[in-house]
């Protein structure tokens, strides 16, 4: 730090200054081709990491962006959670810490038996560990949060600072190391810039749906989608078997990663295919996938079997002989419920049919997918649910089997974020029981994109943009029924801020060169939509709906939604076949116009 | 000049972003003192202002606060007229607490305009640190601390003490700059602590001529003098015509209170009697006499009269003449060199010495030290070797007022941030000094604070698990006096830079 020229560095917040003040403009050692022609930065988050632009170290540089975004959760975790005062039956939260007075409290056995009606637990084995493990250390806080019965709808403020705790402390051992990860691999992937993969790292990690739905409403969304996260970048770094292992571990703490499971599948398996068949390669993946499995369900199984032979029941409720399975009773036929491994396979059965609920309707509350916005034109309702599943069964598969066909014949890394968002919106639009949270799905591989090649390009924020910023706009209802309308107004505005979109700045709209047809369809949907939302908005505040049409804001809302989504959906997917090179240029000219008409 | 990005406007939208999520933390009973305020100002006559004691908590800044209250008060007449009843004692409706931690951030902006004032008054290669300087105070833990969580308005006056400090730079503003001051000592007594710095200041560079002390500049001294009039005239003119001044200064001067503070401000006071406190122990085997009836007493954390055990008591005589006699050391240097950085150095050195010295002195008034260092803290390398120390001492020093479990992340995480960013920021911004380093002082101040981490981890986790509820003057004890050596320290170090540049 020698001499007394003053050094072109000006480090502030959330900056991290490079380690040499003389290497920020004109570095000459490795490709930065962009900061050195870029002369000012283009949005709010770049200007705040601009004096950090040539940083050689990362470990300045990520320990403030972690920090900083640890700071804003918090914070957002002090505002209510869903279900806050509200009995019978209270929300979320209230489910969240049942399961952990449940599985701390119970044998294992009667886990997925235990009182059902309350919150009786229907995610897979690995959130009940966790639930375990979070139960286990809260207990020694306060054994009262998790005492058993006594402890339901509990509202002590020191059980939300604790709860908080454990979202936040999950979210950073799992999600937060691979996305740092992955943007890292990633960026290096597409060539970019230390400097453009902090930009992105930032706006990944600041995106507000993530922190809305798990910070505030109260979830723990944020270990599954890490998994998803550590399993795409095990693939970019070629680590296969990794990559099984890490999926199976989202997918046995929430089922909704099966979202993914397609492009997962199609992926591995285009990769034992392409370039040439690569049969141990494909035979290394099914046992290691076998393996996590068993693994997963391994402590379900043992601990069956030691409650039976400590003379527990699994249902101790029931009185008489055992009630049939809930499922594939035609099971019943084979085998013998005096057997030692029946418990075992009772268990099982318990589980998949908490974790499946095939008797719910096709979905829930109001949610903007295909389904709930064509039930405004023609009520589903008088179909017989075998069609309408069976319906959403084939439009899901239409719409996802073209991402999945192009990775599966293409297993390009640089592919994967554009491949699992497809996959992702297809599922969140025509699948069967979808919930407005699941919009997180697809939100998450979209919003890798950042990282990508041209992440950081006006177009990719534009459409990366606009596709978060409705994904936080349809779960304004849920928010808002929670009185969390502050905390969403201001991480949804502040995320469009430092991403400078709007309604802050019109600035991605603005192109310099060429006029293309694309360009002017995306300002034209893009601002219809946006106006949309802020009239939405308005009406919402102003009116209250009409007394015989309680539901109208909210039926609007996932009427507008469900049409951006399609796009979003239609974007990924038209970005996919231009970007594998699967068709021949020719096409997408027309393609191109087509989007226009 | 083009604008260095990030700007301020930027930083201050992020950070109201960070402060309007922080609605909902715990606040203390300021908040409850200023929504007393704005229902005395709106619903009670002027003359009954300083006479309302229906709450405990009496108005007891000076008028232009409560003229500035009624301000507000007008717009929360159109929130929650239910907050603006004097009778309705602790009041919180969300509305209430929207309104307030609202108002904070919207007057904040003055904070803003000044600081952008500052930059805009550097030029050339100083630009870029007073820049960093600017964003750092922005940004300060202090302000997010005692503004933002505990509920306070200091961001608003700190934005008057800068402008006024920016107007002093250039002499066409002078006169600006003390009628600024004067202003804001008719909103906050404390800014007295500063007062003399500017007395000196606008004395030589003001009322006498530059060129000789003993020419005197008598057109200023009477624009000086009659505009200092006019404002304390309209502050206090309308309560004199009813005879009100005694009453007000007994609101505003409260002597009865003891030397220190219930929570030990980190000064010299808190070394004495921490000193007191091991020499209780001591006393016996080397054979001092002990007060039996000043060990249940005062030093313990009661507000009160304070008694020393084996220590000589002290008595506000002392600490008066002590903090003169430390302010006037840094101003006879101004009064010969009256340039606008000695004026800053001994204006800090004013803040120290009172904050050191004074009398029952609140932990909050560290920021009268640290806001205007931050001026000038990276003006070369010995002065940033002064003000790491008081970075970090200040900075814990202000943890205890926030105790509760939620925002223990928040002031830990957002101090540590603040910490590493700037402090590693201002290294790289901050030129070589001409005159060598003195002695170990570097060295020194990275040991201090590498302490801070195990003495934060004790005291908020470690002795809550190794004693529960019990000792629980310990871990406060421990965070004054650990702050007390750095604030002493970095003044020991920032007296002998001031002296020796």
């Amino acid at each position: 730090m020698a001499g007394p020229s003053p050094s072109p560095h000006k480090p502030r917040r959330k900056a991290k200054r490079s380690a040499d003040p003389t290497s920020s403009f004109g570095n000459s050692g490795s490709v930065r081709p962009v900061e050195t022609l870029v002369r000012a930065p283009a949005f709010p988050l770049a200007a705040f990491l601009w004096p950090a632009r040539g940083t050689v170290s990362q470990w300045e540089l990520l320990p403030l962006i972690l920090m900083a975004a640890g700071l804003f959760r918090w914070a957002a975790g002090l505002w209510g959670y869903s279900g806050f005062e509200r009995p019978p039956m209270f929300g979320d939260y209230e489910a969240q810490r049942h399961w952990m007075e449940v599985t701390t409290q119970l044998p294992i056995s009667q886990w997925y038996f235990h009182d059902l009606e309350w919150w009786g637990l229907d995610y897979p084995p690995l959130t009940a560990y966790h639930s375990w493990l979070c139960g286990k250390i809260g207990s020694l806080i306060d054994p009262s949060w998790f005492a058993l019965f006594s402890s339901r709808g509990s509202h002590d403020p020191a059980l939300k600072v604790f709860m908080r705790a454990t979202v936040i402390v999950s979210e950073y051992l799992i999600y937060v190391p691979a996305v740092v990860i992955f943007v890292r691999r990633y960026s290096r992937l597409s060539g970019l810039t230390n400097w453009s993969a902090a930009v992105a790292l930032v706006a990944i990690l600041m995106q507000p749906a993530t922190i809305l739905i798990d910070h505030v409403h109260f979830q723990y969304n944020t270990v599954m989608l890490g998994f998803v996260v550590a399993s795409m970048s095990s693939m970019l770094a070629g680590r296969n078997l990794w990559a099984a292992v890490f999926f199976v571990a989202a997918l046995g703490f929430k089922q909704m990663a099966l979202y993914y499971a397609f492009s997962v599948f199609t992926y591995l398996l285009g990769n034992c295919i392409f370039p040439r068949v690569n049969i141990p390669r494909f035979v290394a993946i099914a046992a290691v996938t076998a393996a996590s499995f068993a693994i997963l369900l391994l402590p379900l199984v043992v601990g069956a079997l030691y409650d039976v032979r400590r003379g527990i029941d699994s249902r101790p409720d029931i009185d008489g002989p055992r009630p049939p399975l809930p499922l594939f009773q035609g099971l019943a036929v084979y085998l013998d419920t005096e057997a030692f491994y029946y418990p075992v396979v009772e268990q099982l059965v318990q589980m998949v049919h908490r974790i499946f609920p095939f008797a719910r309707g096709l979905f829930e509350d109001k949610v903007a997918n295909f389904w709930c916005a064509l039930n405004v034109v023609i009520k589903l309702k008088k179909y017989p649910a075998p069609l309408l599943q069976r319906g959403a069964l084939l439009a899901t598969l239409a719409s996802i089997l073209p991402p999945n066909l192009v990775l599966f014949l293409r297993p390009r890394k640089d592919l994967l974020p554009l491949a699992f968002a497809a996959t992702a919106w297809g599922f969140f639009l025509f699948s069967y029981q979808v919930h407005e949270k699941s919009v997180l799905l697809p939100l998450m591989p979209m919003t890798l994109l950042l990282a990508g090649s041209h992440g950081l390009s006006k177009s990719t924020r534009a459409w990366v943009g606009f596709a978060n910023i409705l994904g936080c706009w349809t779960m304004f209802p849920l928010l808002q029924r929670v009185d969390l309308a502050m905390p969403y107004t201001v991480l949804t505005l502040l995320w469009a801020y430092l991403l400078g979109l709007p309604p802050t700045s019109l600035g991605v709209y603005l192109q310099e060169t060429g006029n293309t047809w694309s360009h002017w369809a995306t300002v034209f949907i893009h601002g219809s939509f946006y106006l949309a939302m802020a009239f939405w908005h308005v009406l919402a505040l102003v009116l209250s709906p009409p007394p015989d049409k309680p539901d109208l804001w909210v039926v609007a809302n996932v009427g507008v939604g469900a049409a951006g989504f399609s796009l979003c959906y239609l974007w990924c997917l038209w970005r996919l076949l231009n970007e594998s090179e699967i068709l021949p240029r020719s096409w997408f000219r027309r393609k191109e116009k087509a989007k226009v008409q | 000049m083009a604008e260095i990005p990030p700007s301020l406007a930027q930083c201050a939208i992020v950070a109201a972003a960070l402060k309007i999520l922080l609605f909902p933390a715990y606040k203390s009973t300021d908040f409850e003192v200023h929504r007393n305020w704005l229902a005395i100002t709106n619903s009670l006559p002027l003359w009954e202002w300083y006479y309302e004691k229906t709450s405990e908590w009496t108005l007891d800044y000076p008028p232009f606060f409560a003229y500035f209250e009624w301000i507000l008060s007008q717009v929360a007449k159109l929130v929650d007229p239910a907050m603006l009843r004097v009778y309705n004692l602790e009041y919180d409706s969300w509305q209430t607490i929207y309104f307030q931690r609202f108002s904070v951030i919207a007057t904040e902006l003055l904070l803003v305009y000044a600081l952008q004032m500052f930059v805009d008054s550097s030029h050339g290669a100083n630009k870029r640190a007073a820049q960093a300087a600017a964003i750092s105070v922005l940004l300060s833990p202090g302000l997010l601390i005692i503004d933002h969580i505990h509920f306070q308005y200091n961001g608003c006056m700190y934005g008057m003490l800068i402008a006024s400090l920016v107007l002093a730079r250039k002499r066409s503003t002078l006169l600006w700059s003390g009628l600024l001051f004067a202003a804001l000592l008719c909103m906050k007594h404390i800014y007295l602590y500063l007062a003399p710095a500017y007395f000196v200041f606008l004395l030589r560079a003001y009322c006498l001529s530059p060129k000789s002390i003993f020419r005197i500049q008598f057109l200023n001294c009477v624009k000086l003098g009659a505009g200092i009039a006019a404002i304390f005239a309209a502050a206090f003119g309308p309560f004199a015509l009813k005879g009100q001044i005694p009453q007000i200064l007994s609101r505003l001067f409260p002597f009865s209170r003891g030397l220190c503070h219930a929570y030990w401000a980190p000064n010299i006071w808190a070394m004495y009697s921490f000193v007191d406190r091991v020499l209780i122990a001591l006393a016996p085997r080397i054979g001092l006499p002990v007060r039996a009836d000043a060990l249940q007493s005062a030093t313990r954390g009661l507000v009160g009269d304070t008694s020393f055990a084996v220590l000589p008591d002290v008595t506000p005589r002392v600490c008066f003449a002590l903090t003169l006699l430390f302010q006037a050391i840094p101003l006879l240097k101004l009064f010969i060199q009256p340039t606008w950085d000695n004026f800053i150095g001994a204006l800090t050195l004013c803040g120290y010495a009172s904050f050191l010295f004074g009398w029952h002195v609140h932990e909050k008034a560290v920021l009268l030290v640290i806001i205007p260092f931050s001026l000038i803290a990276i003006k070369d390398r010995r002065y940033l070797g002064a003000f790491r120390p008081l970075a970090v001492a200040s900075h814990v020093s202000l943890f205890p007022l926030l105790f509760t479990p939620a925002e223990f992340p928040i002031k830990t995480v957002y101090t540590v941030f603040w910490l590493i960013l700037f402090l590693v920021a201002f290294d790289r911004l901050a030129p070589a000094s001409s005159r060598p380093r003195f002695f170990l002082f570097d060295r020194f101040s990275t040991l201090y604070i590498t302490v801070s981490i195990p003495l934060i981890a004790y005291c908020s986790l470690v002795h809550g698990i190794l004693f529960g509820k019990s000792y629980e003057f310990l871990p406060l004890m421990f965070t004054s006096s650990y702050s007390a050596i750095g604030v002493v320290g970095s003044w020991v170090g920032f007296m002998v830079v001031h002296f020796t540049s």
